[in-house]
C-alpha cells in the first residue's frame, strides 16, 4: 500500500480558500509540497464533504479543489466504517467523535499515513495504537 | 458502479514486464497499471495545483516546509 497525506475539514478549508487562510493554508501548502515530493497520495474521507458542504455559495471552492488538482475523495466503506467504530470504543469516546473515526480509520488503509488537521487532540488520541499514522498539526 | 473499461495496448521494456507479473500475476495485471496512472496522473495535477497556488501566494516558507518535513515519516 502507499503512502498518503489525508486531509480533515480544517486542511481541506485551508487550500480550498488558501487566499484568506493565512497562516493555516501555508501549513496545509507546505504538508502538500512534501506529500507531492514524496509521490504520496492525498486523499479526503468523503464524510469531511458533509462537515463543510453548506450548499452552493459554500461548495464551489470545495467543487474547485477536487476537480483535476491530484486530491481524491476515499469513500468510507463497510469495513471502515467498522473499524472507526472499534477506534471509538478503543479511545473511549462517544459518536460526537466519529468524523474524527472517519478520518483515522480511513487513513489506516495506507501503509504509512500523515493526517493534516486543524484539531490534533482526538485525531492522535484516535491514532495513538498505531505506529504508521502521524499527525500534522495546521 | 465503475466506469466501464477502455482496452490499452502498451509497451514497456521486457525487465519492467518481468517485474510487473512477478508482483501481481496476470490477473491483477490491470488493476496494478490503472492504479499506477491514475497515481501518476493526480501526481502531475497536484504539482500543477502547487505551482499555481506559488503564483498566486507566493512560495512557502522554508520553516512551514522544515516543519512538514520534520512531520513526515522516514522510510
Amino acid at each position: 500500500m502507499a503512502e498518503a497525506l489525508i486531509l480533515d475539514s480544517e486542511a481541506v478549508n485551508a487550500l480550498a480558500h488558501a487566499g484568506q487562510r493565512g497562516v493555516l493554508a501555508e501549513r496545509a501548502r507546505a504538508i502538500l509540497t512534501v506529500a507531492h515530493q514524496n509521490a504520496a497520495l492525498v486523499r479526503i474521507p468523503s464524510v469531511v464533504l458533509a462537515e463543510m458542504c453548506r450548499g452552493a455559495r459554500y461548495d464551489s471552492a470545495i467543487n474547485h479543489l477536487l476537480v483535476s488538482r491530484g486530491i481524491g475523495v476515499s469513500d468510507i466503506t463497510r469495513s471502515i466504517a467498522q473499524q472507526a467504530g472499534h477506534l471509538l470504543a478503543r479511545a473511549k469516546l462517544t459518536s460526537e467523535h466519529a468524523i474524527d473515526a472517519f478520518v483515522v480509520a480511513t487513513a489506516l488503509q495506507f501503509a504509512s499515513v500523515v493526517i493534516a488537521t486543524g484539531d490534533p487532540r482526538d485525531i492522535r488520541r484516535l491514532a495513538a495504537p498505531f505506529r504508521a499514522v502521524h499527525v500534522f498539526a495546521l | 458502479m465503475g466506469q466501464p473499461a477502455e482496452k490499452l495496448s502498451v509497451s514497456v521494456p521486457g525487465e519492467v514486464a518481468r517485474a510487473l507479473r512477478r508482483r501481481v500475476g496476470a490477473r491483477g495485471l490491470s488493476g496494478f497499471v490503472a492504479r499506477a496512472i491514475r497515481h501518476e496522473l493526480e501526481r502531475e495535477q497536484l504539482g500543477a495545483f502547487l505551482a499555481e497556488m506559488e503564483q498566486d501566494l507566493g512560495p512557502v516558507s522554508k520553516s512551514a516546509l522544515s516543519k512538514a518535513r520534520r512531520a513526515w515519516p522516514k522510510r
